[in-house]
């Protein structure tokens, strides 16, 4: 009896989806694709993803969008489109129900993906990596939505301005950073900063920083208050997607005043970022590396530099 | 009815007569919805709890302990209502709960857990824990005990009415019982108390209450009752129940 | 071993128990994933804000260490409370659902981004406690219907009910949570120590001081109903103002408690069980034994939490776990 559970399982491994495969080019129209024509554009695309999503729009695509995800809120246009759930709950009847020609899901959503191959419904499948997959997926998407051109020009844009950055900040000494994007308000508890894999990871060491945790190969460590005392980061940055009601920017940043002894905070350099965009691996991602340039190098980013 | 100071008072009816229920209103456990309780002229529902405990002590027909405590630790514990609020028991309560220990033959048995015990020795020692709650007080104390040979073989039984008669004799106490053995109350109680579907039936000496005709009207059964010759002690023997054949 | 009187019981078990937490409580701080000089954390020629060695004992670990005996003593002398309170050996302070109302206070502050922040008081904790005082309040009501006494029957089924009903709304709120949110609301239900500050002990101190004075004053209360409530009753105890304070302080020591570190499992079962193991049964002794005993046992599991995989942590409420799974099965394998 076991001998055969190990042998199912060794075939599973084996022949199991290409959900193990690293690329990010999955999921294509298989009847177009076997014919060996290019497939047509889609013209009723529905995303369930955020950074999916303003890449859509940004490469012009925006009209071919019908429905979203319920966490998509860029740009201004998605706010009168359907939604249709997100990476835990996406709706499957109402997306099967609008007809799409193509969906963008997460590589982890193996239910949605699985009914989607049985409707024949063609599907771009999204996994969230580091910062350089960021502008490979732009052209990839641009080229599967019929906006190659638009997509070559979003991607370089892109890079053209990290480049920048990098060049700006080339040959500075390197603070210890630490990205929080995730903590109890008005305490220091429950602290998730970013490790040393991720695109976030990537954009600080893009803007001239060094992150605090670049030694844990993790996308998010849970950051004790002993750890972060120990690890002395320079520069404290916060994420926060969204404002809170009622929430105080000064006194949140002045919770870090207990660990007086952190160099940023005795440098003063703690920064609450409320604005949505910061963590998104998405088009504007060249925006987020020049405004954390100029937060963790600004003299590099002064008049006259 | 009345428990007389130093008596031994059987409280006698069929099953859901009310026995336990009454015998619970005697401890203050229960009030009354009608009528008054009074020891020595006094409400009970008008004396402390504390107060009434340090009289009074019920035997229950079993006592099932949720954690386990050893033999002297359950006979203490009849002595919390003697202490303050936050006293602990002095040489004193000590040596008053090693007497009850022994008048009740359960001395050696002080370090065992109590779960270990047989049914007839964890009996007995609920009587010496009963015996230390009620010892120490100005006036007769009140042992009452609930069905106590519902769970007793017929030597434990003897046993029982010995310790009883025993205890009764050297100790300034009352002792009163409920039960639905005629033949054990006979051999014990100088007065009983018929109840019948919650009312007394009748109440009086031993010998005047265990009649037939009570006996009939209490249980519905024919019964003969004669007087053993060796013991002096009054036994009933039913005979047929009322309404149904010749006897067998 | 011949019964020596209560206080001599009490001289010879309790300065052992007193030890032992004064020792985790002193040696917690100095154990950690960083090194630091002790010398230098204590200098006191040092400005607090430039000696590093000095913050990470007096802001990271001390406050921690301290949580851990609050939270250790606090679950232990509940889970003694109920386990006397409801005549069971097997009862938690988590049974009658007190920890799942905090458990859905939590979660309704970190999925709605609730802000307490016009008090000055954080969110989570805040609402954890009062989540547990409404478990309490509707239990407890409850188990009153029932013609003004406290049948410890409707009790159970009351609390059981509570717990059925809290879970349903959590899994309810659950639907509303991002996965950020998802993520937090799992941590913060295995356990959490780092408190980072004594706010949160300050806060939690009043509580903690009047249950600890309520639990001393139940101990030969809880002598006696296990003898079961109608011979607790004829030993002359008031039953039912007895089982209302126990109910009452129990549960609001475990919502303290909760809301300090978390709902950590086993604390409040593991420990009574040991403790009446080594010292008996009766509760005089039992309470201020798990008190103590309570403290060094989630001190020393916070230790192994942080030092086990450092720099990564473990939620103590894992260690806990892995330490009450295979003690449960020893009970059972000793008791046949």
């Amino acid at each position: 009896m076991k001998l055969l559970t190990y042998l199912v399982a060794a075939v599973a491994l084996v022949t199991g989806p290409s959900v193990a495969s690293r690329s990010l080019i999955s999921g294509v129209d298989g009847a177009a694709a076997m014919a060996g024509q290019p497939p047509a554009p889609p013209n009723r695309i529905i995303s369930l993803i955020p950074p999916m999503t303003e890449t859509l729009f940004a490469v012009g695509a925006g009209p071919q969008v019908i429905a979203v995800g319920s966490f998509d809120n860029y740009p201004p246009e998605v706010e009168k489109l359907q939604r249709v759930g997100a990476l835990l709950d996406p709706d499957v009847e109402r997306i099967l129900s609008l007809r799409p020609d193509l969906v963008v899901v997460y590589e982890s959503q193996t239910d949605l993906r699985a009914q989607l191959q049985r409707a024949h419904i063609p599907m771009y499948v999204y996994r969230h990596a580091g910062l350089a997959d960021i502008t490979t997926t732009i052209r990839d998407v641009g080229t599967r939505v019929g906006r190659a051109a638009a997509a070559t020009q979003l991607a370089q844009n892109i890079e053209q301005r990290i480049a920048a950055v990098r060049k700006r900040v080339a040959g500075l000494p390197r603070p210890s950073t630490l990205v929080v994007f995730e903590r109890e308000p008005l305490t220091l508890r429950g602290i998730y900063a970013s490790g040393g894999i991720g695109f976030i990871n990537d954009m600080v060491t893009a803007a001239g920083g060094a992150n605090a945790f670049a030694d844990v190969k993790r996308e998010a460590v849970q950051a004790t208050t002993e750890l972060v005392l120990a690890r002395r980061p320079a520069v404290i940055i916060e994420l926060r997607a969204t404002v809170a009601p009622g929430e105080d920017t000064r006194r949140e940043v002045a919770t870090w005043n207990a660990l007086s002894t952190l160099p940023a905070v005795q440098q003063g350099r703690v920064y609450l970022f409320s604005d949505q965009r910061m963590s998104i691996a998405g088009p504007r991602v060249g925006e987020v590396v020049e405004i954390l340039g100029r937060t963790i190098h600004p003299e590099a980013f002064a008049p006259g530099h | 009815m009345e428990v007389p100071a130093e008596g031994f008072v059987g409280i006698l009816g069929p099953n859901g007569s009310g026995k336990t229920t009454l015998l619970r209103v005697l401890a203050g456990v229960l009030r009354p919805s009608r009528g008054q309780v009074l020891l020595d002229g006094n409400d009970l529902s008008r004396t402390s709890r504390p107060l009434l405990a340090r009289r009074m002590a019920v035997v229950p027909q079993e006592t099932h302990l949720a954690f386990d405590y050893t033999v002297m630790e359950v006979v203490l514990m009849g002595r919390y209502p003697h202490l303050r609020a936050f006293e602990i028991e002095g040489p004193s309560d000590f040596a008053i709960a090693r007497e009850a220990l022994a008048a009740t033959g359960t001395l050696a048995l002080q370090d065992r857990p109590f779960g270990t015990l047989s049914g007839g020795e964890k009996q007995r020692v609920i009587i010496a824990a009963a015996l230390a709650q009620i010892s120490g007080a100005a006036a007769a104390g009140l042992l009452l005990l609930d069905e106590p040979t519902v769970a007793l073989d017929l030597s434990y039984q003897l046993e029982l009415a010995g310790l009883l008669l025993d205890l009764q004799r050297r100790l300034p106490i009352a002792i009163a019982i409920s039960t639905h053995d005629l033949n054990f109350a006979a051999s014990v109680c100088r007065t009983l108390v018929l109840l019948k579907d919650g009312e007394v039936l009748a109440a009086g000496a031993t010998a005047d209450v265990l009649t037939p005709a009570l006996i009939r009207d209490l249980y519905g059964v024919e019964a003969d009752v004669s007087r053993h010759a060796a013991s002096g002690r009054l036994v009933v023997i039913p005979v047929r129940r009322v309404g149904a054949g010749p006897a067998r | 071993m011949t019964p020596a009187p209560l206080g001599g019981r009490l001289l010879k078990t309790l300065p052992w128990f007193a030890v032992l937490a004064i020792a985790a409580i002193v040696g917690g701080p100095l154990i950690g994933s960083t090194h630091i000089s002790l010398r230098r954390a204590f200098d006191p020629a040092i400005p607090f804000a430039d000696n590093v060695d000095a913050q990470i004992f007096f802001v990271a670990r001390l406050p921690r260490t301290l949580a851990g005996a609050l939270v250790g003593s606090m679950l232990a002398c509940a889970g003694v409370v109920f386990q006397g309170l409801l005549r069971n050996p097997l009862a938690t302070p988590f049974t009658l659902g007190v920890s799942a109302g905090a458990a859905l206070g939590a979660m309704l502050a970190i999925t709605f981004g609730w802000s307490f922040a016009w008090i000055g008081i954080p969110a989570a904790p805040a609402a954890s406690f009062i989540g547990s005082l409404a478990a309490v309040a509707v239990v407890y009501a409850l188990a009153r219907a029932r013609h003004g006494g406290m049948s410890t029957n409707v009790l159970l089924l009351a609390g059981v009910t509570m717990n059925a009903f809290f879970s349903a709304l959590i899994l309810f709120v659950q639907y509303f949570a991002d996965f950020a949110q998802t993520y937090r609301i799992l941590r913060w239900l295995m356990g959490d120590l780092d408190v980072s500050s004594y706010q949160p002990l300050v806060t939690a101190l009043p509580l903690v001081v009047i249950s600890f004075a309520v639990f001393a004053w139940l101990a030969r209360p809880l002598n006696l109903l296990s003898l079961g409530t109608d011979n607790a009753a004829t030993h002359g105890l008031d039953v039912t103002r007895a089982q209302r304070a126990a109910f009452i302080s129990a549960s609001l020591a475990t919502g303290a408690a909760v809301s300090v570190g978390g709902p950590v499992g086993f604390i409040g079962i593991i420990v009574p069980h040991l403790v009446r193991l080594m010292v008996g049964s009766d509760h005089r002794v039992v309470l201020p034994a798990s008190a103590l005993f309570g403290a060094a046992f989630l001190i020393g599991c916070d230790v192994v939490a942080r030092t086990a995989i450092s720099p990564v942590e473990l939620p103590v409420g894992v260690i806990t776990a892995l330490i009450g799974g295979p003690f449960f099965l020893w009970l059972l394998v000793r008791k046949s």
